[in-house]
């Protein structure tokens, strides 16, 4: 299998790192819950992306492909039960944005 | 080297993308893009298990479901960023990069790593326990998406 030297390890978490930050920005910038299922695909991305210095290491392998395995799953899970939960939104209120949610959370 | 440079590269223009587009719908292409760019490094790396994973379950199921309801709810371009706080942000950002920079001692050795997945997905014996764990993730997700089907068509009155 192909090595990797410690320049691709680096240019991997930076990026990793990039790909996390514009998800959080546009996690803080989005006013619709749309654009927040968006940004957390995104953030999910960037995990996916820090996890491949996890497979170089030789006797950790095996951890790290059931790490993905198991984070790809769940993360799909989780984007699963916010598209339901934007579904039971935009039916309750008929409205999608994050200003229509009213009970919970603090008020800035 | 270039190679990944250059994928990692368009994965972070394309994830820029999303940033900066006002409609839902490109911002999910352009997501939609980002991961499959980060696949991509996968592939490139011959991790082609996690590869086929993330295209297919990730960017395949979810990602298109994400992209047939950014096409619904298309219509909401209003974002909220406030211009007042980008000097606080990149004075921050700043310092804390240069300080990081600062404080990190520069790495004294470069040394190549192998990549083992040879022990995990065997080719000589049957695979039972990777092939076990991703039909049980595989039919959690499944059925989570049939309880999303049900909400989606109007079972929440019951």
């Amino acid at each position: 299998m192909p090595a990797i030297d410690i320049m691709s390890v680096s240019v991997i978490y930076a990026t990793s790192f990039a790909i996390l930050l514009v998800g959080y920005l546009a996690a803080i910038s989005s006013k619709d819950v749309i654009r927040l299922l968006i940004s957390l695909e995104l953030m999910f991305g960037a995990v996916f992306m820090a996890l491949i210095p996890l497979f170089s290491v030789a006797f950790l392998a095996n951890t790290a492909f059931g790490i993905a395995i198991i984070t790809i799953f769940t993360s799909s899970g989780e984007l699963l039960v916010l598209i339901s939960a934007i579904t039971i939104l935009d039916k309750q209120k008929k409205d999608i944005h994050t200003s229509a949610i009213t009970i919970g959370g603090d008020r800035v | 080297m270039l190679l990944l440079s250059a994928l990692v590269g368009a994965a972070v223009l394309f994830s820029l993308g999303v940033l900066l587009s006002k409609d839902n719908f490109y911002a999910s292409l352009f997501m939609s893009i980002t991961l499959v760019f980060v696949a991509s490094v996968y592939a490139l790396f011959d991790l082609q298990p996690v590869f086929v994973l993330i295209v297919f379950i990730f960017v395949g199921a979810i990602g298109i479901v994400t992209v047939a309801l950014a096409a619904t709810y298309r219509a909401a371009p209003e974002r909220q960023f406030s211009w007042v706080w980008t000097l606080p942000v990149v004075i921050t950002a700043f310092v804390i990069g240069f300080s990081i920079y600062r404080l990190t001692p520069q790495s004294a050795y470069s040394s190549t790593f192998e990549f083992e997945l040879i022990n995990f997905i065997s080719a000589t014996e049957p695979i039972t326990e990777p092939l076990l764990l991703i039909l049980f993730l595989m039919s959690l997700v499944v059925l989570l998406l049939l309880s999303v089907l049900k909400i989606g068509i109007g079972g929440t009155e019951s």
